[in-house]
C-alpha cells in the first residue's frame, strides 16, 4: 500500500509538475510576443507588422540549383516589393511532394500559401473543392492572361488556379562523341533505331539507361511507344472510356517495351535504382543514350554533374514505327507543373498582394528567357523568337529547339489524362513487366480494370 | 493529505489532464479512423459517402494487401527466429569479453543513434550491384553479383537484413544491461560447481534474463507491425509492390490515389492486426516468465 501510495504521488506530482512546465512556457512566449509588438508599434509605428508566406518548391539537388536560384531571386524581389513580408523556403522532391505531401496537406487542410504542383489531374481536383486561389481576375489585372502557351491543365470551368513554370518535352539523349567514334548515326526510320540499339548493345554497352525505382522513369518510353504504335491522342480516351489499355496498338508498346528489355537494351537491374542514376549512367558513359525528359538539359552546363560532357551531346525524337497509328512526329509535350496557390490567401489582403507580385516578378518573359538560357527549361509564355535566338548559344538547346520544329504534333503525358489509381496500378505493372513477372497483356488487362473502376465512380 | 487522497473527487481531477490529452490524441483519432474507413472521402472534398465495409472487403480482396500483411510477417518472423538468438549471442559475447567492453558496446549501439533515412542511403551504396561492399565481398567467393535492390526475391531480404543491423543494437545494450545485472556469485557457485561456459550461460543467465528477452521479442513485433520508413527509403515498396508493408501499401493506394477512406480502413486494419498479435504473444508466451527477484 505505502508503496503503491508513494508511486501515485510521485506520478501526480511528475504530471502536475510536466503540466505546469507547460502552461508557464506558453504564457512565457505569448507575453514575449506580445510585448516585441508592442515595443516595435511603440518605437516605429509606421512599419508594418511582419507576415509570411510558405511557399513550397521542388528545386532541390543539383540538376534544379539554377531554377533555384531563379526563384531564390523573385522572392527577394518580392519580399522587397511587400512590406514585412517574409517568404519561407520549403523544399521537397517533386514526386514525393505531388503524391505524398501536398495530397496529405490538401486532407489535412494544411496548405502552403505558394505550392509547386501538378495541373491535372492534381490542380483540377484541389481547385474543385476550392482549395485554389482563382488567379483570373490577377491575371486579368496583370495583363498576362494570353501570354501562356498553354493553361488548359490548369483551367476548370473557365478559371485559372495554377500557372506552368515551364514547358517540357521527353526525347533521347545521345553521346555525340561515342556516335562518332563508332559511326553511328541518329535514326531516322524504326529499323535504323531498332539496329542502333542492337548495334550498340553488341559494342558492349548499354543502348538505354534505366532506373526504374520510380516507375515514371521507364513509363515516359512505355508512353512514347504507345504514342507511336496507338497514336498521340489515344490515351485521352481512356477515362471517358472509349479507349481500351487492352487494345491491340496498347500491347504491343507494352511489347516493344518488354522485348527491349530483354534483349538488354536497358541498363540491367534498373529496378533497383533512383532516377538520378540514368543522368550518371549516362554522363559516366557507360549508357549511350538516354530517354529522359528536356529539363535535365540543366545538367549539361558548367556546373552540372555533366559538364565534361557540354557540346558532346545530342537529341532526337523517336522515329516513326511502321504501321503506327496517327502523327509519328508527335513528342510528349506539357505545361503540366507549375505554382498554384492556397483559396486561404485571399482573406488576408496583404497576403493576396504579395502572391500578386510573386507572380508579376516569376512570369515575365526575362524570366521565361532565363529559364531557357540557365537551365534549359522550355518557355511556358509566348516568346518573342528573335530574343529566344538571341540569348540561346548551348548547342543541345538549339538542337532540341529544331527537334521540336520538327514535330507537328504532341501529347500530354499519360498521368495527366488518367485518374490516380490508373496511374499507381500502371506503375506497379510496368515494373512487374520489367521484372519478368507479367505479360503485356495481363499488364494491360489489370490495368483496364482499374480504369473500369475508375471510370464508373 | 491521506484524507484528500480518498476522496475520489481529487483522484479524478488529477487524473482529468491526462485523459484529455489521451483522448484528445489517441481515442478521438482513433475513432475518427474507424469512421472515415467506412466512407469513400477522397481527402480532399467536403463530402463523402457511407459505403458500409465496401473498402474493408475490397483491402481483403486484395491480393497485394495480403502481400503486404505477409512481409509484415516476414519482419516479425525475421526479428524473433534470427535476430533476438543474435542479440542473446552478441550479448553474453560482449558480457564476457573482459578488455574494451566499453568500445564494444558503444560499437553495436552505434547503428540505432542514426536516422533511418542514412542508413537507408548507406546501405544502398552496400548493395550497389556494381561497386557495392556486399557483391565485392560475396565476389571473392565466386558468387555473381546480386542485385539486391532490383530483384523481387532478394530485395525484402536486403531490407529485413538492414533493418535488423539498425536495431540490434539497441536491444543488445537492453539484454546486456539485464545480463550484468545477475549477481556474480551465481555464476561463481556455477562454475565452483563445474558448469563450463556454455551451461552456465544456457542454465544460468539465459533463464535469468528472459524477462528481458520477451520485452525485446514484443518490441520486434511492435516495430515489425509499423515497419515502413525502412522500407520507403530503401525500395519504396518497389519493385513492384513486393517489398511493400501495411503501411507502404497504405500511402501507395490511399495517399497517392486519394482515397482517404480506404487508407483508414487499412489503418484500422493494423490496428486490430498489431492487437491480435500481441494479445496471443502475451498470452502464450509472455505470461511463462515469470519475475524474478534475487
Amino acid at each position: 500500500m505505502k508503496k503503491s501510495l508513494t508511486l501515485l504521488l510521485t506520478l501526480i506530482f511528475v504530471a502536475s509538475a510536466a503540466l505546469t512546465g507547460c502552461g508557464s512556457n506558453n504564457t512565457e512566449t505569448q507575453a514575449n510576443g506580445s510585448d516585441k509588438g508592442t515595443e516595435t508599434k511603440t518605437e516605429e509605428p509606421k512599419k508594418a507588422e511582419p507576415f509570411e508566406l510558405k511557399l513550397r518548391h521542388t528545386q532541390v539537388g543539383d540538376a534544379k540549383k539554377n531554377r533555384f536560384a531563379i526563384l531564390e531571386e523573385v522572392v527577394k524581389t518580392t519580399q522587397g516589393e511587400n512590406e514585412g513580408l517574409t517568404i519561407k523556403l520549403d523544399g521537397v522532391e517533386s514526386d514525393i511532394n505531388r503524391k505524398e505531401k501536398l495530397r496529405g496537406e490538401m486532407a489535412a487542410g494544411d496548405i502552403p500559401d505558394i505550392f509547386d504542383v501538378f495541373g491535372s489531374p492534381d490542380a483540377k481536383l484541389y481547385a474543385g473543392q476550392g482549395k485554389m486561389l482563382d488567379l483570373t481576375p490577377i491575371l486579368d489585372e496583370l495583363g498576362i492572361k494570353d501570354k501562356f502557351t498553354g493553361l488548359g491543365p490548369f483551367t476548370l470551368d473557365g478559371k485559372v488556379y495554377g500557372l506552368p513554370i515551364g514547358a517540357s518535352a521527353e526525347g533521347v539523349f545521345y553521346n555525340k562523341e561515342y556516335f562518332t567514334a563508332k559511326g553511328f548515326k541518329v535514326p531516322t526510320t524504326w529499323a535504323e533505331w531498332e539496329k542502333l540499339l542492337a548495334d550498340v548493345k553488341a559494342d558492349g554497352k548499354t543502348p538505354l539507361a534505366g532506373a526504374s525505382k520510380a516507375a515514371w522513369v521507364p513509363l515516359m518510353v512505355t508512353n512514347q511507344l504507345w504514342s507511336r504504335t496507338a497514336g498521340p491522342e489515344f490515351a485521352k480516351g481512356f477515362a471517358t472510356g472509349d479507349a481500351k489499355w487492352t487494345d491491340p496498338t496498347m500491347v504491343k508498346a507494352f511489347a516493344k517495351h518488354k522485348e527491349w528489355v530483354d534483349k538488354g537494351y536497358f541498363k540491367k537491374g534498373e529496378l533497383g535504382f533512383e532516377y538520378a542514376e540514368l543522368q550518371t549512367q549516362f554522363v559516366s558513359g557507360e549508357a549511350a543514350m538516354m530517354f529522359d525528359g528536356t529539363w535535365q538539359s540543366s545538367i549539361f552546363k558548367a556546373g552540372g554533374i555533366g559538364e565534361k560532357m557540354i557540346g558532346k551531346v545530342g537529341f532526337f525524337n523517336v522515329p516513326a514505327i511502321d504501321g503506327g497509328q496517327g502523327d509519328q512526329t508527335a513528342m510528349m509535350q506539357d505545361t503540366n507543373n507549375g505554382y498554384g496557390f492556397s483559396a486561404k490567401v485571399a482573406e488576408d489582403p496583404r497576403k493576396l498582394a504579395a502572391v500578386k507580385s510573386f507572380i508579376k516578378n516569376l512570369y515575365t518573359e526575362d524570366m521565361q528567357i532565363r529559364g531557357l538560357v540557365e537551365d534549359g527549361v522550355l518557355p511556358a509564355m509566348l516568346v518573342d523568337k528573335a530574343k529566344i535566338d538571341a540569348n540561346v548559344t548551348d548547342p543541345l538547346m538549339k538542337e532540341i529547339a529544331t527537334v521540336l520544329a520538327g514535330t507537328t504534333s504532341s501529347f500530354p503525358a499519360f498521368d495527366a489524362l488518367v485518374q490516380a489509381d490508373v496511374n499507381t496500378t500502371l506503375s506497379i505493372e510496368i515494373q512487374k513487366l520489367i521484372g519478368g513477372q507479367t505479360t503485356p497483356e495481363k499488364l494491360a488487362e489489370a490495368v483496364q480494370k482499374v480504369q473500369d473502376e475508375a471510370n464508373g465512380q | 493529505m491521506n484524507k484528500a487522497l480518498r476522496n475520489p473527487i481529487t483522484y479524478a481531477l488529477f487524473l482529468l489532464p491526462a485523459l484529455i490529452l489521451f483522448v484528445m490524441f489517441f481515442i478521438y483519432p482513433t475513432i475518427t479512423a474507424v469512421y472515415y474507413s467506412f466512407t469513400n472521402w477522397d481527402g480532399v472534398s467536403s463530402t463523402m459517402k457511407f459505403i458500409g465495409f465496401k473498402n474493408y472487403t475490397k483491402a481483403l480482396g486484395d491480393e497485394a494487401f495480403w502481400k503486404s500483411v505477409l512481409n509484415n510477417g516476414y519482419f516479425i518472423f525475421f526479428s524473433c527466429f534470427i535476430q533476438v538468438p543474435l542479440i542473446i549471442l552478441f550479448s553474453l559475447l560482449i558480457a564476457n569479453v573482459k578488455k574494451l567492453r566499453g568500445f564494444y558496446k558503444t560499437a553495436v549501439f552505434m547503428p540505432s543513434v542514426m536516422s533511418t533515412a542514412v542508413i537507408g542511403i548507406l546501405w544502398s551504396f552496400i548493395y550497389q550491384p556494381e561497386i557495392g561492399l556486399m557483391n565485392q565481398v560475396l565476389g571473392i567467393f565466386g558468387i555473381d553479383p546480386i542485385y539486391w535492390l532490383s530483384e523481387q526475391k532478394y530485395a525484402m531480404w536486403a531490407i529485413l537484413i538492414t533493418n535488423a543491423w539498425q536495431w540490434t543494437g539497441f536491444y543488445v545494450v537492453m539484454v546486456l544491461a539485464a545480463i550484468l545485472a545477475i549477481p556474480k556469485d551465481l555464476e561463481e557457485a556455477a562454475s565452483i560447481d563445474g558448469a563450463t561456459g556454455v551451461q552456465r550461460a544456457f542454465k544460468i543467465t539465459l533463464p535469468l534474463i528472459m524477462p528481458i528477452v520477451s520485452v525485446v521479442i514484443m518490441l520486434s513485433i511492435a516495430g515489425a507491425m509499423k515497419a515502413a520508413d525502412i522500407v520507403l527509403v530503401m525500395t519504396k515498396g518497389g519493385p513492384a509492390g513486393s517489398t511493400d508493408v501495411m503501411a507502404t501499401y497504405m500511402i501507395r493506394y490511399a495517399i497517392t490515389n486519394f482515397k482517404y477512406g480506404f487508407g483508414n480502413t487499412i489503418a484500422v486494419l493494423i490496428f486490430i492486426f498489431t492487437a491480435i498479435i500481441t494479445l496471443v504473444y502475451q498470452l502464450v508466451l509472455a505470461r511463462r516468465s515469470e519475475r524474478i527477484e534475487y
